[in-house]
């Protein structure tokens, strides 16, 4: 598209640099409904395990785009666009069931479990009056069908054709981390649902900033979960796209780096009444106590302590997002080890010890941006300029550097 | 539970309505510090959505397995956790009493929580049930549980105060 009008220029920083405009401009958030979510890239929809038995569906998105994921009589999963082929219809609206066909309630259209259309009510008309025309054919409007994959029990779809597989699409160090969270059954233990007052991309950086961690969340580094002291660092994939940030909570090195500095995170004078939940029982033979995983575009995979989780961003509008948790643990938890997951879940989701203020710092941002001149951006240059994995290393933005080259590269900017 | 409040005597009614009207004072009034005391020491206090109620799973939003982890989010909200100033106005309707035993009676009664933020923005934050069990004696009420099973499954935002 070399006559298009340029949507923008980005700065010349480059990547240490996210126009506030971004955030809060409608052709650009149009675009990156093309570009990205409907572009080269894998989409978290669901887990393996929310649909073991034919028949059963779990509806999500890619982007703002509505999604079933169903298993076939054959045992085969199958994702679509929840979109009726007559006239646009939701055709599920509750988001997990049990079927054996997909009918649409405005006017019966109905598919089988793999987005074929299979009948159309009064195709013949009535008393040989009415009815479709004669040439009609079904196979011609099945449902929007979408490119599938399941990774270690993650199910990933794409609208692309040409996108490589997921495990490639993540490179080693990513997969090797899913496999490491899904070396064996998992089941779903509940979800949260958080309405975030922000533009998508702004969780996007958020989940990926280890330097705000420890200072945005004083339960944190006041509780000594968390310290960017501790051992930990960034891991990048497929050049910067994905990352992991990781830390061991039984290796704090430096212990003077917090205490002293008038950091408003630790608040020497408070502790707690009951730290009964933050009982840590040891699951992974790494000693990792806190590890956030992102996949480009907005997928987490979140443990901290015993909470395990998929975090999937959907943007709702421009200014709005829902942040969709998915916490789950192993078959064979035993009763300690599964109470422990439900008392650590003070910890996460929308009413968090450490994760509440996500909810609210994006909103800060997007109302803060309102009004800005469009050559202003955000300034990311912690830990240098470049993008690069920091083993050892928290106190780095490196992780949004790739993000936001990712997305310069797919966006054309 | 259908509990529609035909064994519990006027006395015992009037100890719960009692006990609720202080619980909304305490958040209400954003006297935050006076809500553990409304429960005994061995309780539980715990925040679902109707999603995971409904589907058997217990994952809470927030869950006080003990006073003392009241008191935590009391202290989590004054000095801890980031937010923007905000209050809630609670309306309470429909109690149901029922007796479980000689010191204790299960009620239950729908919730309505409007939010206000200090720009003036007034939203239904939250609605849904109280599931409360109860301990009544002498000296007045005390809650043992309370479940706070909301309707909606998304928060907007954050939660900070307790429902």
């Amino acid at each position: 598209m070399q006559n298009e009008i340029p949507l923008m220029e980005w700065p010349k920083e480059g990547a240490t640099r996210a126009p506030y405009r971004v955030m809060n401009d409608p052709a650009i958030y149009a675009r990156e409904q093309e570009r990205i979510f409907r572009g080269p890239t894998w989409h978290y929809l669901c887990l393996e395990a929310e649909i073991p038995e034919p028949g059963d569906y779990r509806t999500s998105f890619i982007g703002e785009t509505p999604i079933i994921v169903v298993r076939d009589g054959e045992g085969r999963i199958n994702a679509m666009v929840n979109r009726c082929a007559h006239k646009g219809a939701l055709l599920c609206i509750e988001p997990c069931g049990k079927r054996k066909e997909f009918t649409c309630v405005y006017h019966a259209w109905t598919y089988d479990l793999k987005g074929d259309l299979t009948s159309v009510a009064f195709q013949r008309g009535l008393a040989g009056a009415g009815g479709m025309p004669a040439d009609f054919d079904l196979r011609q409007h099945g449902l929007q069908r979408v490119r599938v994959e399941n990774f270690s029990g993650m199910v990933f779809g794409t609208f692309s054709e040409t996108v490589e597989a997921v495990e490639p699409y993540l490179g080693p160090d990513m997969a090797a981390h899913i496999r490491r969270i899904f070396n064996r059954p998992v089941e779903v233990i509940g979800y949260y649902h958080q309405v975030l007052p922000n533009n998508w991309k702004l969780y996007m950086e958020n989940s990926r900033d280890p330097y705000h961690a420890t200072i945005l969340h004083a339960f944190y580094a006041t509780f000594k979960l968390n310290r960017l002291s501790m051992l930990g660092g960034v891991a990048l994939g497929h050049e910067g796209w994905h990352n992991i940030l990781y830390s061991a909570a039984s290796r704090d090195i430096q212990k003077t780096n917090y205490e002293g500095k008038g950091l408003r995170s630790v608040i020497e004078d408070v502790g707690l009444a009951d730290s009964s939940f933050l009982t840590r029982l040891q699951e992974f033979d790494d000693g990792l106590t806190i590890a956030i995983q992102s996949i480009f575009p907005t997928c987490n995979t979140q443990q901290i302590y015993n909470t395990l989780a998929i975090r999937q961003t959907v943007p709702l509008s421009l200014d709005k997002s829902e942040l969709h948790w998915t916490c789950f643990g192993y078959k064979d938890d035993d009763a300690e080890l599964r109470r422990m997951r439900h008392l650590q879940a003070n910890l996460i989701g929308p009413a968090g010890y450490v994760s509440m203020e996500d909810g609210s710092v994006g909103g800060y941002v997007q109302r803060g941006i309102a009004g800005a001149d469009p050559s202003q951006a955000a300034v990311m240059e912690m830990g240098g300029r470049d993008i690069k994995a920091s083993p050892g290393v928290r106190a780095t933005e490196t992780a949004l550097r790739g993000f936001w080259q990712a997305y310069r590269d797919l966006m054309g900017f | 539970m259908t509990l529609l409040g035909t064994n519990v005597d006027d006395a015992a009614r009037r100890q719960v309505e009692a006990l609720n009207a202080r619980y909304i004072r305490a958040i209400d009034d954003d006297q935050l510090e006076s809500w553990p005391e409304l429960f005994v020491e061995k309780c539980l206090y715990r925040v679902v959505t109707r999603e995971n109620f409904a589907r058997g799973f217990a994952l809470p939003l927030m869950e006080c397995a003990s006073r003392g982890m009241l008191i935590d989010r009391v202290t989590g909200y004054r000095r801890v956790n980031v937010y923007e100033p905000q209050r809630y106005t609670h309306m309470l309707s429909g109690l149901a009493i029922e007796r479980i035993d000689a010191s204790r009676v299960a009620c239950r009664q729908n919730y309505l929580v409007i939010r206000t933020m200090v720009t003036g923005e007034m939203t239904t934050f939250s609605a849904g049930l109280y599931l409360d069990k109860i301990v009544l004696d002498a000296d007045g009420a005390m809650f043992e549980e309370r479940i706070v099973v909301q309707e909606s499954r998304r928060i907007d935002t954050l939660l900070v105060i307790p429902l």
